[in-house]
Formats: structure tokens, C-alpha cells, sequence
């Protein structure tokens, strides 16, 4: 039995759900909604990727256990999710003309038709990337971690996507715009931004992250009509947790909330595994509840701090 | 106040020539090829408004023998609806090729909707209205219960369920079933793991109804260690922590009680975290999918138990043959159990003394169970009764398996054994019981 090994799962999950989180909290910060349909657009992001890689899968080259066109396929499943999402901007939320309330509630329609299309092509059953699956990493056996390649992969790629896009926030001029549209819009507008353009380019970037989480998601578990939505409740927890709006605050949120899902199975036995306390000492509380857990955890943190973790720092 | 008055004799005019319109479109979509009425012997007798159908007196024996079935034509179970629809007709035309003693058998059909109320009031139009004393229903386990508390209990009506698996129904023995509790499962699964020489499993199941119904058993059923028994939610992104926990519970049998999705999750899960264990499993994470998507080899050895028709059967194999034909696709249990119900229930009117719910109860067991001669048809069966038989002479088992109602209603279970084997599911045994 070993604790490390739950961290391992939690640090893969985490990754998944930091991905999807933050492209979450992205668009709150300047489209200024609730988008609902987040966990659709990942679901379009992991289809598309899985049809792409039915034709380039046979691209040679492995990086981390995964075949070249693997990467295309995932690079394809960004834009896809992208391209969607600025369509479903351009022709859906940009023409209404309702509050906040009535773009999340647009937004829960929308996540309905990209479900309902997607049905339509792949039927309602589950299927995997034909990608042949891995065993542990020998190495790391012997300190009770089992994690595959494809784990790593899946914790490196977020790494590096995160990392570029704080790059992208703090050292771009694009970045540097689209924390002042965050902060202020009208200000921003008088100062000269074209907050319109801003917008679109928010939306790139927020869905191209869905869409990645979506394709990685799909390499983790496997690709179903639903993945996108059974993930959605646990990703918002994850941004609320962090201070809606605010990307760092979604980052630590979503690793936080990853982490409480997969460490759930070790509360009732946490006298035997943490030193200082008894040895019977437990919560007993069952593996069905950990999504109640990381809920009622979000919600102990908001009433310490209401605006979240990192809810005052704007991006 | 003449206008109204004339205004108001059409209007009853009108609904009721709809009304004996419905009467009569429901006649003949429901008498199989005969234009003859309806003949309704039980106690209720013909309703009162049913003038568009001419009832004739207790005395006439031509017609044909009505018996009610409610079904789930449209619903959430419309698919085993459609399946008990097809095992029904064949079953029909099985019976009245050979005839009941020179009478032919119709059955009413009524819809559910699959759901407890509808099914209710269609159960209440077949006893009350149409007075028929044995009534095949339903499809969905509570849909059954709600039809035998609310119409039939207190009656001599026979009810016989073709499709409820629920293991509820057991309780109520007035309430016959064909299809086997899904309880059999768990008590299989128990006697092969124990057989198979494991004294701990870890048991994950899906935390709803079924899950829950299907763990229980086999815990009050296994006799050994249970290392690992935690439920899980359907349709989660992640089932590393139940994989984990398994696998941190060390025994060496996991036995999985969930859904298709949720098992290839776990399954793949194991592979990657390169754990090695004896698989084992109800029917419901049996499937293409599953195979499809998880690594060759990966289930070696895997058993499962799914409920089965008697499928090394001959009779079975007819009567596959004969749904194939007609239809175009191969039978599934379900329609299997809905043959079987309208076999049974015109072998317990052959058998009975007079066509009565009280005559019927009498019968309606015995025809299924032993210590008769082993009849496979229903052909085979009335050339065994003769012209006077009684209901111990025969022994009837059916395309579905030995039936033998027990003391509660039940059927003896028949399931299969299937085994992975180079990835393919191979049959390795069956289990009736």
C-alpha cells in the first residue's frame, strides 16, 4: 500500500483537470459567463483528434509511448475545438443580446447540440485511440509508483501548456491585452484595444485548452458522447475553488481538487498512513463520495475566502 | 335551448360511434386472423359497454380461449418490448397450428408505456373489462409489483411476468415470472469463484439499484473473505482509486458488478498499472466493446455469467431458426422468456378443468415442473396430455431453460459460463439453478 501511488494518480488526474480549468476560468475572465458547454467543447476536441489519428496513427516516431501522430492528431483536436467554439461565438453568443444568466443558459443549449451532433456521427458508445496500451514504468516500481509513459506524457504536455500560456499572459503584447480587457473592458476599449478581437482570441485559446484536456482525457479513460460532461461539475469546482476568472487561481484549483478525488480512498485509513496520529484513525467515507468531498472542500475554502483562492490577484 | 340540446344528442352520437370504433379496431387488430368474438368465461364477464363486440353465453366452445398480456410497446424498455412482441407471435402461431383441444388462443395486447401507472390501468382493462384470467406482464420489475398489488392480488387471476429480474419479485409468489432473479448471478458467481479455489474477492460494484441488489446477494451468499467491497458512481472520469483499492486489498479474484464503460476503464487501468488478477463478472460488462477496447490478453481468463435461453437446446435452436427467418436477426433471451410465457399459459388452459383464474393457478406450475413426462413443444406436449391429461403428466422445458416455478414464482435460472479465452468469449459451462 502506498501513498505515493494515489499521489501519482492524483498528479495525472489533476493534470486533465488543470487543462480543462483554466480554459474555463479564461473565457469567465472576458466573455464574462458561465460557459456550460466547456465540457462539449472538450468532448469535440477528443472526437476530432480521434478521427484525425485514424489516418495519421501510422506516423512513425514514439515520443513518451506515443506515436508521432499522436501529437498531429491532439494538434488537430486543438483547432478543432477552437474553430468551434469562435463559430459557435461568431453565430450564437455574440448576436444575443441577454445578460450573463441568459449566456449560461444559451451556453447548457449549446453543450446540448455539439452532445446531440456528435451522437449522430459516432453513436452513443465508448471507444479508444488505437494506441496499444503500456505497462508501469519498471523504474518506478520499486517506490510503489505505477505510472505508464502515457501518464507522464499527459503530466508533461499540461506542464508545458501551462507554462506557455502564463508566458503567453505576462510577456506578450497579446497577453498583456487580454489582462487589461479582463481587468477593465471599457478602459481597455478607450485605451485603444479592440476588446472584440481580444475576445475571439480569448476563445481560441480557452477552447484549444478544452480541446486538449479533452484529448487527453480521452488517452486516460476512453472517448465517450459523455466524457466531456461528467467531467464538467468537478472542473468548475476546480475554478470556483480558485477564484473564478482567475487563470493561476484555476491551475491551483484544479490541482487541488484532482488531488482530493484520488487521495478520497485513503481517508479511512489515514492513522496507518500519515506518522503522529493513532493508528485506527479514519474517516470512513467511501470511494462513491469523492466528488461530495472536493464540493465540500470548495466550499469550506470559499467561506474563508469568498472571492477564492487567488480571487483578488486579476490576470 | 333546442339547439343545445340537439347539439349535445349529436355529440353523444358521435363518441359513441368512436367509441364502438375504437371497440372494433381493437377486435380485429387483436383476434389473430378470426373475425370471432371474444369469448370471456371468468368472472367480470364482458364490459357493459363493450356492445360493439356480441358476447355469447358460458356454453359455447369454439372460440377462442383470451388471455391478456401487458407489455412495453413504447417506453423506456420499448426495446424488450419489441423483442417479447417477436417471441409472442411465434409462440401464437406455435400453439394454434396444433390448437388447444380444437381452440386457438389470442392473446390482448396492451401497452405499458413501461411505466407502473400506465401498466396498471392496462392490466385493469384486460381483468375488469375484458375478463381474462391469466395475465402475461410486465417488462420492468415495477411495473410487475405495482400491476400484481394493485389488480390482481385478491383475485384468481394468474399473473406471469416475462421479463422482471428484479429480485423483489421473489417475495410474492402469487407473482409468476419466467426470467430467472438476477440473483442466480450472484450465487453462480460465488459457487464458480469458490470452486475456482479463492477464499478472498474484491468486489466493485455500480452504486445503483442493480448494483446494489446483485452485491448483496453475493455477500450473503460467500462463504469467504471479502477483501475489497466498495461501490462506484457510473460515468466518472477516473477509476484509478477503485483499481488501486483493489488491488491494495490484495486477493487475487476481482469480481466486477457494473457496466461495460466503467469496467474497460478499470480493466485498462490494471493493465497500465500492471496488475495481474483472476477477473470475474455479472453479464452487464459482457460485450463487443469491451473486447474492442481493451489490450489483447489483457482478460485472459476472465469468467462472466449471463443469463441464457437453453441455447444446446433443440428446441431452442428451432425456434432461433424461426425468429431468424422471420425476422432477420437472432432471438435474444428476452424473446425467448415471452415464448415461454404463452407456451406456459396454453398448457395450463389445456391441462385445466374449466377456463377460470381459479382453474388456471391450479395448473399453471405444474405443466413447468418434474415428475411429468419432459415435453420440448407444445406440439409434444398435447400429444403427451391426449384427451385428458393432467397437469403432473407433462414436464415442459422451454427455449428458455427447465423453468420449474418454485414455491415463490420463480424459474430455475439457466446462465452461461463464458470464458475469455485468446480474447474471444468462448462458452465453458452452464449453470441452472
Amino acid at each position: 500500500m502506498s501513498v505515493l501511488e494515489f499521489l501519482a494518480n492524483g498528479l495525472v488526474f489533476s493534470s486533465i483537470i488543470v487543462l480543462s480549468s483554466i480554459g474555463l476560468s479564461l473565457v469567465y475572465s472576458i466573455a464574462d459567463f458561465a460557459n456550460f458547454a466547456h465540457g462539449d467543447t472538450m468532448t469535440v476536441g477528443a472526437y476530432a483528434a480521434l478521427v484525425t489519428f485514424g489516418f495519421v496513427g501510422a506516423l512513425g516516431g514514439e515520443v513518451l509511448g506515443l506515436p508521432l501522430g499522436f501529437f498531429v492528431a491532439l494538434a488537430v483536436g486543438v483547432g478543432v475545438a477552437a474553430v468551434v467554439a469562435v463559430v459557435t461565438h461568431k453565430l450564437v453568443y455574440e448576436p444575443l443580446d441577454v445578460d450573463s444568466i441568459g449566456l449560461l443558459i444559451t451556453s447548457i443549449g449549446v453543450a446540448f447540440v455539439y452532445r446531440a451532433v456528435i451522437q449522430l456521427g459516432f453513436g452513443t458508445g465508448f471507444i479508444e485511440f488505437e494506441i496499444t496500451l503500456l505497462r508501469p514504468i519498471e523504474a518506478l516500481l520499486p517506490y510503489g509508483i505505477r505510472m505508464t509513459l502515457h501518464d507522464v506524457a499527459i503530466v508533461v504536455s499540461a506542464a508545458v501548456l501551462v507554462a506557455g500560456l502564463h508566458t503567453l499572459l505576462q510577456y506578450t503584447d497579446l497577453g498583456r491585452k487580454m489582462r487589461a480587457t479582463a481587468d477593465n473592458p471599457s478602459l481597455a476599449r478607450v485605451s485603444g484595444i479592440r476588446t472584440g478581437r481580444i475576445e475571439l482570441w480569448t476563445w481560441i485559446i480557452g477552447a484549444g485548452l478544452a480541446g486538449a484536456g479533452g484529448v487527453f482525457l480521452g488517452l486516460y479513460n476512453n472517448i465517450s458522447p459523455r466524457m466531456g460532461f461528467n467531467i464538467l461539475l468537478v472542473v468548475f469546482a476546480a475554478v470556483i475553488l480558485g477564484g473564478i476568472g482567475s487563470v493561476y487561481g484555476a491551475m491551483a484549483g484544479g490541482f487541488l481538487i484532482g488531488m482530493i478525488n484520488q487521495l478520497t480512498p485513503l481517508l479511512p485509513r489515514l492513522g496507518q498512513e500519515l506518522p503522529l496520529i493513532p493508528e485506527s484513525f479514519g474517516i470512513p467515507i467511501g470511494i462513491e463520495y469523492a466528488n461530495a468531498i472536493a464540493f465540500l472542500i470548495m466550499v469550506a475554502v470559499l467561506l474563508l475566502r469568498p472571492s477564492g483562492i487567488a480571487g483578488e490577484e486579476a490576470t | 335551448m333546442g339547439d343545445d340540446s340537439n347539439i349535445g344528442r349529436r355529440d353523444v352520437l358521435k363518441a359513441t360511434g368512436a367509441g364502438a370504433l375504437v371497440v372494433t379496431a381493437g377486435c380485429v387488430s387483436t383476434t389473430d386472423d378470426t373475425a370471432t368474438p371474444t369469448e370471456t368465461d371468468a368472472g367480470g364477464g364482458g364490459g357493459d359497454d363493450d356492445t360493439a363486440t356480441p358476447t355469447d353465453g358460458d356454453d359455447m366452445n369454439e372460440g377462442p380461449y383470451s388471455i391478456g398480456m401487458v407489455n412495453s410497446l413504447t417506453g423506456s424498455l420499448s426495446a424488450f418490448g419489441q423483442r417479447n412482441e417477436r417471441g409472442m407471435e411465434l409462440a401464437l402461431a406455435d400453439v394454434n397450428e396444433t390448437t388447444i383441444n380444437g381452440r386457438e388462443l389470442d392473446i390482448i395486447v396492451e401497452d405499458s408505456e413501461s411505466q407502473a401507472q400506465s401498466g396498471v390501468s392496462a392490466a385493469q382493462k384486460l381483468v375488469n373489462q375484458d375478463g381474462v384470467p391469466f395475465v402475461i406482464g410486465a417488462v420492468g420489475s415495477g411495473v410487475s409489483l405495482s400491476i400484481y398489488e394493485s389488480v390482481i392480488q385478491g383475485t384468481d387471476v394468474v399473473q406471469l411476468s416475462q421479463n422482471s429480474t428484479s429480485p423483489d419479485l421473489t417475495n410474492f409468489p402469487g407473482l409468476l415470472r419466467m426470467s430467472p432473479t438476477g440473483s442466480t448471478q450472484s450465487t453462480a458467481l460465488s459457487d464458480i469463484i469458490a470452486e475456482d479455489g479463492y477464499d478472498s474477492v474484491a468486489m466493485a460494484w455500480v452504486n445503483n439499484d442493480y448494483g446494489q441488489g446483485l452485491a448483496e446477494t453475493f455477500r450473503s451468499e460467500w462463504d469467504g473473505d471479502i477483501a475489497y467491497d466498495q461501490p462506484h458512481d457510473q460515468g466518472q472520469s477516473s477509476y484509478s482509486s477503485t483499481v488501486s483499492g483493489m488491488a491494495n486489498s490484495e486477493a487475487d479474484a476481482w469480481l466486477f458488478i457494473t457496466y461495460q464503460p466503467e469496467f474497460t476503464a478499470m480493466a485498462q487501468e490494471a493493465f497500465s498499472n500492471g496488475y495481474e488478477a483472476q477477473f470475474y463478472g455479472a453479464d452487464s460488462v459482457q460485450g463487443s466493446d469491451v473486447l474492442d477496447n481493451t489490450p489483447e490478453g489483457s482478460l485472459d481468463g476472465m469468467k462472466v455469467v449471463v443469463p441464457s435461453a437453453a441455447v444446446s437446446q433443440e428446441n431452442y435452436q428451432n425456434f432461433a431458426a424461426e425468429f431468424e427467418s422471420e425476422y432477420g436477426e437472432s432471438p435474444t433471451s428476452w424473446s425467448a422468456f415471452a415464448y415461454d410465457c404463452v407456451v406456459t399459459a396454453a398448457l395450463s388452459i389445456a391441462t385445466a378443468d374449466e377456463f377460470t383464474g381459479a382453474a388456471l393457478q391450479e395448473t399453471v406450475r405444474d405443466v413447468t415442473r418434474p415428475e411429468g413426462q419432459e415435453v420440448f413443444t407444445f406440439a409434444e406436449a398435447m400429444e403427451v396430455l391426449g384427451e385428458d391429461g393432467t397437469p403432473s403428466d407433462i414436464d415442459y422445458q422451454g427455449v428458455s431453460g427447465p423453468i420449474d416455478f418454485d414455491e415463490n414464482g420463480d424459474p430455475v435460472g439457466f446462465l452461461q459460463i463464458l470464458t475469455v479465452d485468446g480474447h474471444e468469449y468462448t462458452q465453458t459451462g452452464t449453470i441452472s439453478g
